[in-house]
């Protein structure tokens, strides 16, 4: 069963003048990391708050567990995080989860001993009895990732998790994504941090003026086809003749050999003839590029599936 | 459950606004006036000598008055006061439901947009019916005491406050989900909430106006907007224990009610945040 399934998914402003989204399908399996990137603009909250029944799509069809998204009911399976959500700063932690937990149909028992655990898990703990008005942004956003985990959920859309957290706390949301992944959530992610990004989601897709110009694994993403890098044990002479030899394009850089090949087989021919030499070794890697990189690779040409 | 939390969040978002906390400060002074400083020595039973502050009366006074009187002036303040500041207090809860990153969290969970907007509306009604009957049934229950007279009507006249607010706010609702814009949507309120009077007087206006469709347009403004002064009416004459004679008032503005609270949630479920 897929977590979330659209198809054709648009969503014009102003009669058609303004495209925030147009003909968006995607299929995100279940307890995957999914993450949506673009630019500002680009249509990816835009898409958040048509799944979640925010904004009502021009036309298209979408289903979250196999429920179409005008039922209301299967929010009771997803945690939400808004971007630059607002909770009643008269609140404490407590209570917003308090609140927030009973609109999701959270039992009063459970809430009782799940508040304390999530608050912990959020680093919060300290704070439990505290009005959120005197809350950091950071702490801000640490409460509301609690409040879209406090029903449990099966699926979580989060809108920008880690504004305006430290690279501590980041690297401290990550490890809870990861965790949340391994206890078989599906994660649909909007993020400008891509470094991130790359860190933990599995799948994602680009949007670029409301169009999806690319989709794929991050692996997909990141790998450079027919390209790999070298490492060796003063095998620079060698590499070079044998290189010039088969006619493959090389360059290095720090000890790092980078060669463009046909295919596996001369792939392969290059290092039968670099062992023939005694040359050592010591790493074949495929070529990766940042996710960064290719991003802006990608919106600066265009490429990708929408061109 | 679900539903009610938005009502007890809403009731939690008023009570933290200084406004009420004012109007339970006055309520309570009222509460305090009449068990300290108003002082009754029954006579005969149905007769007594009434001191406020020490000064007594020069002659006795049927303590039917004196309740009457009393009470009577604790519904106009309510009536009067208490809605004025009770719209004044709430002006602002429909819009701050509207805002960025609010609206998208309610939406987010699993409640329908008018459970969500009805949960609002009701959280509303909650906090001004707690701070007026805070002053009802505690003054009248000093009052009953103090003039052994148990006057039940006085408590009926509570809920027609209430309905009157009520039937207010759900303009200021459909004002505030339309405008979002809480100063505007009190000012809309204030204008129908001070037109009432004038409209019951519509036949003599219209004596002062030429066509004939003059007529029918204030018939017509008289019959849909709400009829405040005739629920201040219904409220003395629940006070006083006399029949109540304008019931199609209640009626007319029930209705009026129930079409912005139907407008409000088709218009609420329409819109994109």
């Amino acid at each position: 069963m897929c977590a979330i399934q659209t198809s054709g998914l648009t969503k014009y402003y102003s009669g058609g003048k303004v495209k925030a989204l147009e003909d968006f399908t995607i299929n995100v399996e279940k307890g995957q990391i999914f993450s949506l990137l673009g630019p500002n603009g680009a249509g990816k909250s835009t898409f958040v708050k048509i799944m979640l029944g925010i904004v009502h799509p021009t036309r298209g069809n979408a289903t979250i567990l196999d429920k179409n998204i005008r039922d209301y009911s299967v929010h009771s399976n997803i945690g939400y995080l808004a971007e630059n959500h607002r909770f009643p700063e008269f609140l404490t932690a407590k209570q917003v989860l308090y609140y927030y937990g009973k609109m999701s149909g959270v039992e009063k028992e459970v809430l009782d001993e799940k508040i304390p655990q999530l608050l912990k898990t959020v680093k919060l703990q300290d704070w439990i009895n505290v009005k959120i008005r005197k809350y950091s942004k950071g702490m801000l956003q640490r409460l509301g990732l609690a409040q879209a985990l406090i029903n449990d959920p099966e699926i979580l859309f989060l809108d920008e998790p880690t504004d305006g957290i430290d690279p501590v706390g980041r690297r401290e949301v990550r490890d809870l994504l990861k965790l949340l992944r391994e206890q078989g959530k599906t994660i649909f992610l909007n993020s400008h941090l891509l470094s991130e990004v790359e860190l933990v989601s599995d799948q994602a897709a680009i949007l670029k003026n409301g169009r999806m110009i690319e989709k794929g694994t991050i692996e997909d993403f990141i790998s450079v086809k027919q390209q790999y890098q070298l490492k060796l044990e003063n095998g620079q002479q060698q590499i070079n003749s044998v290189c010039q030899k088969l006619n493959i394009p090389m360059t290095s850089q720090n000890g790092m050999y980078t060669v463009s090949i046909e295919d596996d087989a001369q792939l392969n021919h290059l290092i039968d003839q670099l062992r023939e030499q005694k040359t050592n070794i010591q790493a074949v890697i495929p070529r990766k590029i940042t996710l960064e990189d290719f991003f802006i690779k990608v919106l600066e040409t265009g490429e990708g599936m929408g061109k | 459950m679900k539903f009610l939390a938005v009502v007890q969040l809403t009731f939690r978002e008023s009570f933290a606004k200084k406004t009420f906390m004012g109007f339970l400060g006055i309520s309570t002074f009222i509460c305090l006036l009449f068990l300290f400083a108003l002082n009754l020595d029954i006579v005969d039973g149905a007769q007594s000598y009434i001191s406020i502050f020490g000064q007594e009366a020069d002659q006795l006074i049927d303590l039917q008055k004196i309740l009457l009187g009393l009470e009577g002036g604790v519904a106009v303040l309510l009536f009067t006061a208490g809605i004025f500041l009770s719209l004044f207090a709430t002006s602002n809860l429909i819009p701050s439901l509207l805002r960025q990153g609010s609206i998208d969290l309610l939406i987010s969970k699993p409640l329908s947009r008018t459970q969500i907007l009805l949960g609002r509306y009701l959280g509303a009604i909650s906090i001004v019916g707690f701070n007026i009957f805070y002053l009802v049934i505690f003054s009248w229950l000093i009052i009953s005491i103090k003039t052994t007279i148990w006057n039940f009507g006085f408590l009926f006249a509570g809920f027609a406050i209430i309905l009157t607010f009520a039937i207010l706010f759900s303009l200021m609702t459909l004002m505030g989900i339309i405008t979002r814009s809480g100063p505007f949507s009190l000012m809309i309120t204030y204008l129908i909430l001070f037109i009432s009077p004038f409209l019951l007087q519509r036949d003599a206006i219209y004596a002062l106006l030429s066509a004939k469709i003059y007529g029918y347009i204030l018939d017509g403004l008289y019959y849909f907007l709400p009829r405040t002064a005739e629920l201040g009416l219904i409220t003395q004459q629940f006070v006083r224990g006399i029949p109540v004679t304008a019931w199609s008032a209640a009626l007319t503005s029930i209705i009026f009610a129930i079409v912005m609270l139907a407008s409000s949630s088709l218009i609420f479920s329409r819109k994109n945040f």
